[in-house]
């Protein structure tokens, strides 16, 4: 048995992110226990309409949030009591509106800094209303084995340690929330563990106090002791030691009161929690407390430091009249794990995952990306640029600068070409038509293909095939291409010709030529270029196919080669999309004058049917 | 509790109708003759100046002068600002007119479980304390007001008599008004008199203790809460309450000088049972000190750094029950920290650290603090297998 909550209580737990950090908790101690996860619903304004994820065992629950209680008890009439983690400023209402729930029983306050006006108020009204409101400051609840309200009774492994998956015979009732949890560890240690553990809160005023547990844990036949630590200010341990001292009681009292420090200290000197202060005349002070409890028949340890044997003595007592019956634990091992994450199972080397997908170039698991195994900072410091990136992701392989130089004139050369051509226009349209920067700039990208800046792989590949099948043949390369492909990709300009050459094509058949690299495909191309300007004058090498032979002869796979173009006019379309922007270019509309309307004339639509 | 100094206390009076007299706080003599020019009540007045400080005693340390006179009393303020008593260095003066009075009475609102006391009594001063028995009592439950009746019955009772009923009886209305609305836990008018220059009651002294959680709904609280134990904060006390006034959860450091035995305890709780065991033993504390409810390790590393400072220290206690949610690993590494920097700078010769803790991630926590010794800190380091209290014994008893 148990008192106050138990294996029937379900919870409303009203606020944010500690409300549903307590939920995990809770939903902890269920699995523990075998028992149904006991979180109904939240009652958070700002999520209402959403759910929130709580882990429970290997799966998930999903636990919906509303706006009011009234809303969360219609939909989930079975909850009988709130736990309240508002903040301080608004926790006074949440918790009148919990009073006033006519499903909700018990509220357990956990905000801490609630004004005492509003504590004293929230105790008339429970008063009024008949419920109990434990709190505030309160750190919840726990009964071994039945119910975990709050986060009390700390991680996973501390409850298996302080054997809260069972009752015990002792139940706690503690101003201070850390102490509760220390009391339950020593109860599992110096006898057979707790009953219900109830934290009160060290405020000086709480709405619950120890005699309204206390009249609880009496009626609990499970419950044979109950330990309460009390603090000095306020008079609730002396209303304990009356309540003991009223008539014979059937449960064993401990006491214990911390605060006799602060006879040896200056006065006025406040410590520790909100309620705790002297009176005038020496009244609440540790001593005075402790000498009452004492005189009233509680068992009072001289200090903290004896409790533990005195809980040991208590135990062996009862255990002496027959009042408790050792319990046979099962060992701790034999207790449910909370499942492992499925990262800590694989670091454990306990399971073998069949990954999605495969990576060669890049890891980002350190403190730094690597590119092909060399961190980035490196490459910085030691002098190191963008196309030797390209190189390492592109093609895995650290350029020389020879290649890297290629590289850098290439991308430099193809970065724009003015507003009029398909990309930049695309991207310029979408961003006078109010388009972000990343759409306008995709809708320029997807205009290179076949016509447009696309046509560096297509030129690599059949520079190469010319160069294998056909190396000393060029009609018979372009027999071949006329019969199988049609035009020669990266050959022919709409407006250069041999009188009016390509300056970037000139420029970077001069810089390969300079740096001395090895270039077969592109002396292969000039040849073709030769022999096709014969027959027409713009049928010159372009710099699509100029670019193809470059790169290829460095080694880029032909896959890849687009990359390049599409990398380097990424650059003009921002830059197209900027300039829109900042100059606040109008909507684009086209002039009728230059579309053909070569459309039928106006005509009667017939009669439908006929 | 927080304390309101008399200067702000009266100022909260005013707002609530009650008649104070007529003063100004100053903090900088600069401002002096100028107040003497625009407050024609100090060229007529015998005045009183008195150090506005939380000092106690301040009679019997000569911050307290009666009397006066504009010259003498300018004077008096002059010679009181900025002495420094006990470490403090005055930084506020405060000049109220002096009411000559014969009577004195007393009235008093107190904050209860249940509701609040109103007490009363025909006599003022130290007579108070000498006749408690006299004094009589009102009860009022939370969420009311005191009636007519019961407040003339009370000031009946208190051997008021004629006129004076009503006029205490309004008066004592007025501080429950001021009490309730301003989120009061304890006021205190001592002694209460009759002006004679116009024959009504005027509150000669203001005890406001106010409820500091309730802040946040008076955003008119300009003035900072007082320290109650006759002292004022120290820089280094003042740092830490700045700093725990941001931080979720919370970090506490109160300094007792001479102690040798250094706090670093975990919990309101399990903290005062740690000072509890040292003054058990025989030991002397050298602070008060405590961090919970998760707080972030920078501010773990500040209380760190400030105990550590403490000088003539031989022990820190860095105690804790079994936490529910503070993250042992995480508070931790800023004690830790905080334990490096102090080392560096050379605090931590003969200092013994002395550590039990459990909770969250209490394994790695307390293997971190262990290793410590290797880098030459004395430390003893306990888990959950040791009793609460049980490394004070250890450190004081050896």
């Amino acid at each position: 048995m148990s008192i106050v909550a138990n294996k029937d209580s379900r919870v409303v737990i009203m606020g944010g992110v500690a409300g549903v950090n307590a939920a995990k908790r809770m939903a902890e101690f269920s699995h523990l226990c075998g028992l149904e996860p006991n979180v109904t619903s939240f009652v958070y304004p700002p999520d209402a309409g959403k759910s929130v994820e709580i882990p429970f065992g290997s799966q998930f629950l999903s636990v919906p949030v509303y706006k009011t209680l009234t809303e969360a008890t219609k939909e989930h009439p079975e909850s009988n009591t709130a736990l309240v983690y508002i903040g301080a400023n608004r926790a006074y209402q949440g918790c009148m509106d919990a009073l006033d729930n006519p499903n909700i029983k018990f509220v357990s306050m956990i905000t801490e800094g609630v004004a005492e006006k509003d504590a004293k108020l929230l105790i008339r009204h429970s008063k009024k209303v008949g419920k109990l409101l434990n709190g505030p400051s309160a750190i919840g609840i726990m009964s071994a084995g039945e119910c975990r309200l709050g986060v009390i009774g700390g991680e996973y492994n501390n409850l298996k340690l302080s054997k809260l998956h069972r009752q015990g015979s002792f139940g706690v009732i503690t101003k201070s929330g850390g102490l509760s949890n220390e009391i339950m560890w020593m109860l599992s240690q110096f006898a057979d563990g707790s009953t219900t553990t109830i934290g009160i809160g060290g405020d000086a005023f709480p709405c619950t106090d120890f005699v309204n547990f206390l009249e609880m844990f009496e009626k609990d036949q499970q419950t044979k002791a109950v330990v309460i630590v009390g603090e000095m200010g306020g008079d609730l341990e002396e209303k304990a030691a009356a309540w003991y001292a009223e008539k014979p009681r059937r449960i064993k009292l401990i006491g214990v009161v911390s605060g006799f420090c602060q006879e040896s200290l200056p006065k006025g000197m406040k410590f520790g929690h909100a309620g705790a202060k002297e009176g005038q005349h020496g009244e609440g002070s540790a001593r005075y407390k402790s000498d009452i409890m004492s005189k009233a028949g509680v068992i009072v340890p001289p200090t903290f430091g004896d409790l533990g044997p005195t809980i040991k003595q208590v135990y062996e007592d009862l255990k002496a009249t027959g009042q408790i019956k050792e319990i046979d634990d099962i060992p701790p091992s034999q207790l449910p794990d909370l499942p492992r994450k499925v990262e800590e199972v694989i670091k454990a080397g306990d399971v073998q995952v069949q990954p999605l997908f495969k990576t060669t170039i890049s890891d980002d698991r350190g403190e730094e990306p690597l590119y092909c195994g060399y961190p980035a900072s490196e490459l910085i410091n030691k002098g190191y640029e963008i196309p030797h990136v390209i190189g390492l992701l592109w093609n895995k392989r650290l350029l020389n600068d020879k290649e890297a130089e290629v590289i850098r004139r290439i991308i430099m050369l193809s970065a724009d070409h003015g507003p009029c051509v398909s990309g930049a226009l695309g991207t310029i349209i979408a961003a006078c038509a109010g388009i972000g920067l990343s759409q306008s700039v995709a809708a320029g990208l997807i205009m290179i293909g076949p016509r447009f800046g696309g046509a560096v792989t297509d030129a690599s590949k059949y520079f190469n095939y010319g160069l294998v099948n056909y190396p000393n043949d060029i009609p018979g390369f372009l027999a071949h291409m006329k019969k199988n492909v049609g035009p020669v990709p990266g050959i022919g300009h709409r407006v250069k010709s041999l009188k009016n050459p390509d300056k970037r094509v000139e420029e970077l058949k001069k810089c390969v030529k300079e740096l001395g690299l090895r270039s077969p495909h592109l002396d292969y191309a000039l040849e073709v270029e030769r022999v096709t300007t014969t027959k027409k004058d713009n049928l010159i090498l372009n710099v699509d196919g100029c670019i193809a032979c470059v790169l290829t002869d460095l080694g880029f796979p032909a896959d890849s080669l687009n990359g390049f173009f599409i990398l380097a006019r990424t650059i003009g379309m921002i830059g197209h999309w900027i300039d829109q922007r900042r100059e606040g270019g109008r909507l684009i509309r086209l002039y009728n004058y230059l579309v053909n309307f070569a459309v039928p004339r106006r005509r009667e639509v017939p009669d439908k049917g006929k | 509790m927080a304390k309101v100094l008399e200067g702000p206390a009266m100022e909260l009076f005013n707002k609530w109708g009650i008649r104070t007299p007529r003063h100004v706080v100053i903090s900088d003599t600069h401002q002096i003759d100028g107040l003497v020019q625009s407050n024609q009540w100090m060229r007529e007045c015998k005045m009183v100046v008195k150090a506005h400080e939380a000092i106690g005693s301040r009679m019997k340390l000569g911050l307290v002068k009666v009397e006066l006179d504009v010259d003498q009393a300018v004077a008096a303020a002059k010679e009181i600002m900025g002495r420094t008593i006990q470490g403090l260095t005055i930084s506020q003066v405060i000049i109220a007119e002096m009411i000559p009075h014969t009577e004195e009475y007393y009235l008093a609102v107190k904050s209860l479980r249940e509701g609040a006391e109103v007490l009363m009594a025909k006599f003022g001063g130290i007579e108070v304390e000498e006749n408690w028995e006299k004094v009589t009592k009102t009860f009022v439950e939370v969420g009311e007001t005191p009636t007519d009746e019961q407040l003339e019955k009370c000031a009946r009772e208190a051997g008021f008599e004629g006129e004076m009923v009503d006029k205490i009886r309004k008066f004592a209305f007025r501080l429950f008004e001021c009490y309730d609305n301003e989120d009061g836990q304890y006021m205190e008018i001592n002694p209460l008199t009759i002006n004679p220059a116009d024959g009504k009651l005027v509150a000669l002294d203001a005890v406001v203790l106010l409820d500091a959680d309730a802040r946040f709904r008076h955003p008119d609280w300009s003035f900072s809460f007082a320290p109650e134990f006759g002292r004022a904060y120290t820089e280094d006390e003042k740092q830490i309450m700045e700093i725990d006034s941001r931080v979720k959860g919370s970090v506490k450091f109160i300094e007792i000088p001479g102690g040798e035995v250094a706090m670093l305890p975990a919990g309101g709780g399990a903290s005062v049972f740690y000072s509890d065991a040292v003054v058990a033993l025989g030991g002397s504390l050298a602070n008060y000190a405590e961090y919970s409810g998760d707080p972030p390790a920078w501010a773990v590393e500040a209380l760190t750094d400030k105990i550590c400072s403490l000088p003539g220290i031989k022990h820190i206690i860095v105690g804790g029950a079994i936490a529910n949610f503070t993250d042992v690993k995480a508070t931790f590494t800023g004690i830790i920290a905080g334990f490096r920097k102090a080392k560096e700078e050379g605090k931590m010769n003969g200092v013994k650290i002395w550590v039990r803790r459990g909770g969250p991630n209490e394994a790695i926590g307390l293997d971190y603090m262990r290793k410590l010794s290797d880098e030459g800190f004395d430390i003893q380091v306990f888990d959950r297998y040791t009793p609460l209290t049980d490394l004070v014994k250890f450190a004081l008893k050896g």
